[in-house]
Order: structure tokens, then C-alpha cells, then sequence
């Protein structure tokens, strides 16, 4: 055994002069940490700030409040702000009744197959709000929605009846509610899991009934979910741009993010008052994400599927097949039926000329695939999720691994640097960022750059949030026990950390990878003619009534989300998307 | 094969917190050292010290005559020819059993045919040549801490450190691999120290046993003088259960409370102090008025059961004595069973009642 010993080279026994002091490398992490937050957040924000306190045509630079007069006291303004309100409320509760009732049935009932529904929820975050609001205008459009034209067929009914209309606010509640029940569900599901059914025996054999248990105990031990589950849900009701661009508008009405881009594309330069009005919004939003991060504790996003005990599931009896159909419902609203709308009017000559061979062509591919416009938008599309995903990724796993590591003085406010942006909405983040970024000397407005800050920006918390989880899972023992057996820092890295941190980083990719494809309030304030992204080019479009083009490039752009998917699954395991929320 | 010497080794936490507070302690070559306390006494990070993990903030840390650590120099983990157990096993998911053990001896130049023929004859010494193929979310915990055994002793290293390495393991299950590895340890004489705070495993494994109680070291000895002649109250306490009795001594052989109850005891050296210890299992229990022979070399004392609990091998009992302010804690024979309120005579070895300071 001492042969061995001095068999290796600069061991102890070696007597080589070795011993070295760590570097202290917080300094550079930090400044580097500092001058990305400053060019990513602290600088659109201030400037966002600064803008809204001065008009534009005072070049002499005046502070002055006008801007929050103007913003606040014409009714005009005054009214978006109402109507996003409530539909914040709308949105939050209906998402809130639904998505918690959902949860309960696929945790804690005897219902068929709960994990294809549980999936199914999840999958619903694959369509892209704006999109399904569209395929809904096929669907539930008052004269030549096809839901219309059934039920008039089948009860030999006037061309005057209609039973749904999605230009209403009635139908953009019903479009956001579709994509906002599921961050209810997912809440509340993990809350649920985490409740074991001893807790509700108890209450049983304490005397409690089944809903005397259910009121009493299972509420209560929820609450906090549903709490944040509401809270979530009204703020993306705030915040999403897509669908009441689509639908309100048409209907006449204005809500905060549509008057926003109002101001920005007008021709007047509106920036101070878009400034001063965006500034509830952010406020707000701020408050809200706080408000919901208060409530869950240190935990952020929740995790699907916490362990907890045995459960005991509730039986349905005869209601089991009613309850599972009815389960499947929000499934067919959100994925089902806007994919088949949209496929089968991506074939379609003419979107009243119904489904027969007179009708089918491939044009509208043919056109999306040959004008330079919709190429060039495909191009970029692609090309900034994968800067985005790539940036964030390594960003968030960088500052992730030195949290988790403790690597560094001050290690304990990485976390919440890297996650700073949360709170910040789209839109409110995009005319920061062209306020920061149009004048000299950082002119990045116009170019690929300003969008990849946007979505860097954006994704970067939940990047940061599955890098984090990743690592959590990785002990400190296993880098440790690497070290003792003789490898330096950097062999460890090689050979323990990257192959387990592996899965994690692909995970934190594909989940930024795959929101960047279709983001769209922050690219709708920042695209120039160069610069476009598929869904600008879908909103465009959509204004210029290209029905046919939209559905071809809306299925395009489901089916590369699909093919991230699937690469996602094989690369990262089957629960990679557990930390999507 | 190494000695080591820690020196006034000193590290402190943040700004105040002495976490391993100036220790003094010499380990010999092939000797097994365990390291006992209570959880924060400073153990574990002695042990993270002398691996390198962590540099100390004063005193050294000298390995067969060179200084390995220092405050102002430290090698690292990687250099010093240690493996070390850990807590978590720490067994690398993503690679084989075989995988595993053979990772340590690439860095030691031993590769090819050498190194698979060292893997099979540790894994053999474990008991687990036939699930080298296996990867570990497949093995027991039992076998996972097989795994991290035969990784550690594959490289042959001067010295094993053993970070409360049965802690996560079912009760059977743990008392089986206390023997597994003193066993190992009598096979390979390894320089080792155990970290644990479970006595009975220290008792075990151990050439000698040093207890720790907030940073500092109490008491360094071997298992039986650790149990027999604890040092101070705080290893009395930790180590096994024990009855700790005020007073002071009248005579270097005579031990006195304040209430009038008399120690006899041997006179250690003139040694003084207020704090005597005796293990209740070294008194013995009498009929009321048995004839108990001579006094000269042992106390005789009555008293009154309060409390007596049958556990089959043995009976628990308390004993309330006039001149004690605490009923004497007192371990039985279960075949002569008093019952509560029973008079009851005792009787204690001189050499049973054992001064320690009061710490």
C-alpha cells in the first residue's frame, strides 16, 4: 500500500510544494451578474420610469406628470383598464372553478385513465393563446362558425340563430379561460397530491362525512393553492396580448395590452404616455407575483405530482363515465378542436366552402413556404428561441450551480437576481426595452438583438427554476466523493456534474425553447420589417383577414412546438415538463 | 499507511461560531479513531477537514510529518491519498457498480487488466462481485454502502474517513455493518476515523473513541475507559445512561451530598471535584435487610422502589435513597423482580462511583 502511494504523482507522500489558497471569484461573478441585470432589467425599467415623466415633443426635457393625467383621465384610456380588470376577475375565477374541480377529480377519484387527462391539461400549453383564439373564430364565429352551422342543421334552425359568438367579451373570457385553468390545475393538483389521505381518514373516523371532510379539512389544506392558482390565472388574463388583439377588438373594446401597443404604433410619438399607462399594469403585476410567491412559500413553481401518502380514491359510481367525458371537455376546447379547425382550414379554398374535394388546396402552404415576408419570420422564429434557450440556459444554469454550490460570498441572492424579471409583463418589459435600446449609444432597436433581450429576459426565472430543481437533486456528496478519489474541480465537473446535471439543461432549454417560438407581446412592440417573428406575421395576417395563410403557418408552428416535444421526451425523460408552470 | 496529527486545529463559522474549537489529536498508523457527539459538536467538520474540503481557520493538520493544512495553505481533497464513506453513500448514479470502484484508480496510474482484477477482488471482499454490472437506483441501501466501501478501498488510500456512514440504513441492517466494518478494517489497517454519534457504534468499531461536545474535544480513550471511567459529566451522560450526583468529597476516597449521603470510592491521585457517576448497571439490587457482607469494599445503601420497568433481559428501576435528591437510576436482574414501593438494599462497588469534572 505505500507502494502505491508514492506511485502518485504530487500526492501528499510526494512532498511537492501544492498547497494553494482559493481565488476569490465572487467579484467577477457578481459584476458580470450586475451588468447583465442592468442591461436586462434595471435599465428598460428606469427608462420605462423616466419616459413616463416627460412628453416627447418637450425636447428641452421637462419633467412633468401630463402623461399620468392624459393616461388616467380620459375615458377613452380609462375604460381598457376596467375591462382588463374584470376580465382579470372573470378569467381568475372561472380558470379557478375549473381548474381546482379538475384537480380533485383526476387526484382523489376513481376516474378512468387520470394521467391521459392530467397530460392532457398540461398539453394545452402547446397551443398558443392567440392561435386557439383564432381556430375559436372557425369554430364559434356567429354566421360561418362550424358549431353555428351544426346546431342550425340539426334542428332545422334560421340562418339568423346562433348560439355562440366568440366577438364578444363573453368569448375572449372563454378563449383566455381555456389556456389559464391549466396553471389552476397544476397548482392545485400538486397541492392536492401533497395532502396524504390519512389526514381525510381521520377526519372520517373523527365522524366527519365525505363532504363535511371535503369542506373542513380538504379545503383548508388547499386554500393556499387555490389561492395562487387564482392569482396566476388573473394575471396572465392581464397580461396576454394574442387573444384580445384577436377577439376584442373586432368586438370594440380595448384592453390595457391592446391600448399599449395602440399608443406605440401610433403615429404621434406616444411613448411617455404608454409609459405612464403601463405602469399600473406593472405595479400590479409585481404585487400579484409576490402576493402568489408569499402564499406557496419559498417554492415558485409548483411541481406536478409531490410524493405524499397512499390515497384513497373517491368513488363515482355511476357518475364515473358522465364525470370522465365531461373531464375530457377543456381538453377538446383547448387542443382538439383549434388543432383539427386549423388543420382542416389550412386545406381550405374557401373558409365558408365546407369540406369536399371542390374546396381542398395545398395554396396556402405553397404561399406561407414562398413569400419572402413569412420565410424570413420562420427564420427568425427559430433562430431566437434558440438564442434565447441557449442564453437563458446558460445563464440559469451557471447562476444556479454557484447558489446551489455556494460558491461565492453572497450566493443567497442569486436566486432571486435570476428570477427578479418574473413579475415584469411582456409588453411592459418590451416598451422598456425600446426605451433603453432606440437611442444612442445602445441602438438595438431594429435588429434580432432587442427581441433576444426580451426573451431572455422573460424566460430567464423559469430557466433558472428548472436548473435550480435540477441541481437540488444532484448532493454536494457526489462532487465530493469525485474529489477524494483524486480528481481535481474540473475533473469532477466532466465526470460527475455535467452527465447528472445533463438532463436538467436539456429540460431548462426545451422549456425556454418552446414559449420563445410563439411569443408574441413582447415581439409585437419590437419587430421591424427584418425582424419578424411567426406570430407577428399571424397577427398581421389576421388584420389583413388572411384566414387560409394563418391556419397553414399556425399548424407549422405546432408542429416544430411538437417536434421540441418529442426531442424534449427523448432527450430529458418523460417528466420534463413537470417544472412548466 | 499514515499517522496524523491535528494541532490546535481551529475553524470558525461565520463570525463567531468556534465549530471545531483548537483540538488537539494524534491518530496512529492503522489505528481506528471514532469521532462521538451530539449533532453541531463539530465532528463532521473535523473530518471535512482533514479530507480538505474545508481549510481551518488555525492550527495544522500534519500527515505523516508534512503539514497537509494549514491557515494559509491547504492541499486539496484530490492530493492527499484519502477516500472517504459518506452519509449519503454518494455512489454515482450514472455509472455501474464496476464503474463505480474502478474510477479512483485511473488517477493512480492503475489501468487495463490491473485495475478490473482489483475491482473483482474488492467486490468480492464486500460480497458483491456478482452485481458489478448493475447500476446503482437498482441496488439496496445495504448494497449501495457495499458499493461505497469497496470504491473507497480499491485505491488502497493512507487514510478512510468515515462521515456517519450507517445513519441511513435500517436498524438490522446498521448492526450488521458495524462488524462488516471493523471486519474490513482488521483485513485492510487502514488509518480511519469514524464520524458517528451512535455510542454503540463507536463501541464497535473503534481502537479508541473521541468525544466532542461543542467543539472541543471531552474525553480520548478506549471504548472501555470512555464507559467505565468517563472523564466529565457530558461523556458520563453521552455515553450509555448514568447516575450523575452532587456533593463534594470530604476525604480523597470519600464523597459526600448535601443531604448526608456517603461514596465510598477509590481515591484517584487526590483528585477533588463535585460530580460523581455511577452507571446503574454496577449497582446491584437486594432484599430489605439482606445480608450483604462487609462494607469495606462497597456502599451499601437503602432505599424505596418508585419505578421499575420489566424489559426481559433486564428490569429498569428507580430508587429513591434518603441523602439523594435524585432517585438512583438502576439497572436489574429480571428474575428478581421488586415491585413498586418495595424496600429494597443496594449495594455499589467502590471502583462503581467515578469522579468527573463538571462540564
Amino acid at each position: 500500500m505505500t507502494q502505491d502511494a508514492q506511485q502518485l504523482p504530487g500526492m501528499v507522500s510526494g512532498g511537492e510544494p501544492s498547497a494553494t489558497r482559493k481565488f476569490d471569484y465572487s467579484v467577477i461573478v457578481w459584476v458580470v451578474l450586475f451588468i447583465l441585470l442592468i442591461i436586462l432589467v434595471a435599465n428598460p425599467i428606469f427608462q420605462l420610469f423616466k419616459e413616463s415623466f416627460f412628453v416627447s415633443e418637450d425636447e428641452a426635457g421637462g419633467f412633468t406628470f401630463k402623461n399620468y393625467i392624459d393616461a388616467f383621465e380620459t375615458s377613452e384610456y380609462y375604460k381598457p383598464m376596467y375591462i382588463t380588470m374584470m376580465l382579470a376577475v372573470s378569467v381568475g375565477s372561472i380558470s379557478l372553478v375549473v381548474g381546482a374541480v379538475m384537480a380533485w377529480v383526476v387526484s382523489r377519484t376513481d376516474i378512468p385513465f387520470p394521467n391521459l387527462i392530467r397530460n392532457g391539461i398540461l398539453a394545452s400549453f402547446v397551443t398558443p393563446p392567440f392561435l386557439g383564439a383564432i381556430a375559436w373564430i372557425f369554430l364559434a364565429g356567429r354566421n360561418e362558425g362550424w358549431l353555428n352551422k351544426w346546431i342550425r342543421g340539426i334542428f332545422f334552425l334560421s340562418d339568423e340563430f346562433y348560439l355562440f359568438d366568440i366577438f364578444t367579451m363573453k368569448g375572449v373570457v372563454f378563449a383566455m379561460s381555456l389556456y389559464t385553468f391549466p396553471l389552476v390545475f397544476i397548482v392545485v393538483l400538486s397541492g392536492l397530491n401533497n395532502i396524504s389521505s390519512d389526514v381525510e381518514d381521520a377526519a372520517n373516523v373523527a365522524g366527519g362525512g365525505t363532504f363535511n371532510t371535503m369542506f373542513n379539512i380538504t379545503l383548508p389544506l388547499v386554500a393556499p393553492s387555490l389561492f395562487a392558482g387564482f392569482i396566476l390565472a388573473a394575471l396572465e388574463a392581464m397580461i396576454l396580448f394574442g387573444i384580445p388583439a384577436v377577439l376584442a377588438i373586432p368586438a370594440g373594446q380595448h384592453t390595457m395590452t391592446t391600448q399599449l401597443r395602440a399608443f406605440m404604433v401610433s403615429e404621434d410619438d406616444l411613448l411617455g404616455l404608454a409609459s405612464a399607462y403601463a405602469m399600473p399594469m406593472l405595479v400590479l403585476a409585481i404585487c400579484m407575483v409576490w402576493t402568489r410567491s408569499t402564499i406557496l412559500g419559498r417554492r415558485g413553481y409548483a411541481t406536478v405530482g409531490g410524493k405524499g401518502g397512499q390515497r384513497r380514491p373517491q368513488k363515482l359510481g355511476a357518475w364515473r363515465i358522465p364525470v370522465f367525458l365531461l373531464s375530457l371537455l377543456p381538453l377538446v376546447c383547448a387542443i382538439v378542436l383549434p388543432a383539427l379547425a386549423l388543420l382542416t382550414t389550412s386545406f381550405m379554398k374557401n373558409l365558408g366552402g365546407g369540406l369536399n374535394w371542390a374546396n381542398f388546396t395545398l395554396w396556402n402552404y405553397h404561399f406561407i413556404l414562398t413569400n419572402d415576408a413569412v420565410r424570413v419570420s420562420i427564420y427568425n422564429t427559430v433562430l431566437l428561441a434558440i438564442m434565447a434557450a441557449t442564453g437563458a440556459t446558460i445563464v440559469a444554469a451557471i447562476s444556479a450551480f454557484i447558489a446551489q454550490r455556494k460558491l461565492i460570498k453572497g450566493h443567497q441572492y442569486m436566486g432571486f437576481m435570476a428570477t427578479a424579471p418574473i413579475g415584469i409583463p411582456g409588453i411592459v418589459l418590451a416598451i422598456g426595452l425600446f426605451s433603453a435600446y432606440t437611442k444612442q449609444p445602445f441602438v438595438l432597436y431594429g435588429t434580432l438583438w432587442i427581441m433576444f433581450l426580451a426573451y431572455l429576459t422573460k424566460y430567464l426565472p423559469l430557466a433558472y427554476q428548472t436548473s435550480n430543481a435540477a441541481l437540488t437533486s444532484i448532493h454536494p456528496e457526489l462532487e465530493e466523493s469525485c474529489r477524494i478519489m483524486g480528481a481535481n474541480r474540473l475533473q469532477v465537473f466532466k465526470d460527475v456534474t455535467i452527465p447528472l446535471f445533463k438532463t436538467g439543461i436539456i429540460a431548462s432549454w426545451i422549456l425556454v425553447f418552446m414559449p420563445s417560438l410563439r411569443e408574441l407581446s413582447a415581439s409585437v412592440l419590437l419587430w421591424t420589417t427584418n425582424t419578424k417573428v411567426i406570430s407577428v406575421v399571424i397577427v398581421d395576417f389576421y388584420e389583413e383577414s388572411l384566414l387560409g395563410p394563418i391556419s397553414a403557418l399556425g399548424i407549422l408552428l405546432l408542429l416544430i412546438t411538437l417536434v421540441a416535444i418529442v426531442l424534449g421526451f427523448r432527450l430529458a425523460g418523460r417528466d420534463f415538463m413537470r417544472s412548466a408552470g | 499507511m499514515a499517522v496524523l496529527d491535528l494541532r490546535g486545529l481551529l475553524k470558525i463559522f461565520g463570525t463567531d461560531v468556534r465549530a471545531v474549537d483548537e483540538i488537539d489529536l494524534h491518530i496512529e498508523h492503522g489505528e481506528l479513531i471514532s469521532l462521538l457527539g451530539p449533532s453541531g459538536c463539530g465532528k463532521t467538520t473535523t473530518l471535512r477537514l482533514v479530507a480538505g474540503f474545508i481549510e481551518p481557520d488555525g492550527g495544522e493538520i500534519v500527515m505523516d510529518g508534512e503539514v497537509v493544512s494549514s491557515g494559509s495553505s491547504v492541499i486539496p481533497p484530490e492530493r492527499r491519498n484519502m477516500s472517504m464513506i459518506f452519509q449519503s453513500y454518494a455512489i454515482w448514479p450514472h455509472k455501474t457498480v464496476a464503474q463505480n470502484v474502478v474510477y479512483g484508480l485511473k488517477f493512480r496510474g492503475i489501468t487495463g487488466a490491473e485495475a478490473d482484477k482489483r475491482v473483482k477482488s474488492l467486490l468480492s471482499v464486500v460480497q458483491m462481485d456478482h452485481l458489478g454490472a448493475r447500476y446503482p437506483g437498482e441496488l439496496s441501501g445495504g448494497q449501495q454502502q457495499r458499493v461505497a466501501l469497496a470504491r473507497a478501498l480499491v485505491v488502497e488510500p493512507a487514510v478512510l474517513l468515515l462521515d456517519e456512514p450507517l445513519s441511513n440504513l435500517d436498524a438490522n441492517l446498521r448492526e450488521e455493518m458495524r462488524f462488516e466494518i471493523r471486519r474490513l478494517h482488521d483485513e485492510f489497517n487502514i488509518t480511519s476515523i469514524y464520524v458517528t454519534h451512535d455510542q454503540a457504534e463507536a463501541m464497535v468499531t473503534s481502537d479508541r473513541i473521541c468525544v466532542m461536545n461543542s467543539g472541543k474535544i471531552e474525553q480520548v480513550g478506549k471504548p472501555s475507559d470512555i464507559y467505565d471511567i468517563p472523564a466529565t459529566k457530558f461523556v458520563a451522560e453521552f455515553v450509555g445512561v448514568t447516575n450523575s450526583i452532587r456533593g463534594k468529597m470530604s476525604a480523597p476516597d470519600l464523597f459526600e451530598t448535601g443531604d448526608g449521603a456517603k461514596f465510598m470510592m477509590n481515591s484517584d491521585g487526590g483528585k477533588m471535584g463535585e460530580l460523581v457517576s455511577i452507571r446503574p448497571h454496577r449497582i446491584q439490587v437486594h432484599p430489605e435487610n439482606a445480608d450483604v457482607g462487609g462494607s469495606d469494599a462497597q456502599n451499601v445503601l437503602d432505599g424505596e422502589v418508585t419505578r421499575g420497568y420489566y424489559f426481559g433481559s433486564t428490569v429498569d428501576y428507580l430508587v429513591k435513597v434518603p441523602g439523594l435528591e435524585e432517585p438512583l437510576r438502576v439497572i436489574g436482574d429480571p428474575h428478581q423482580f421488586f415491585g413498586l414501593g418495595s424496600k429494597v438494599r443496594l449495594t455499589i462497588d467502590k471502583s462503581a462511583v467515578v469522579l468527573v469534572s463538571d462540564s
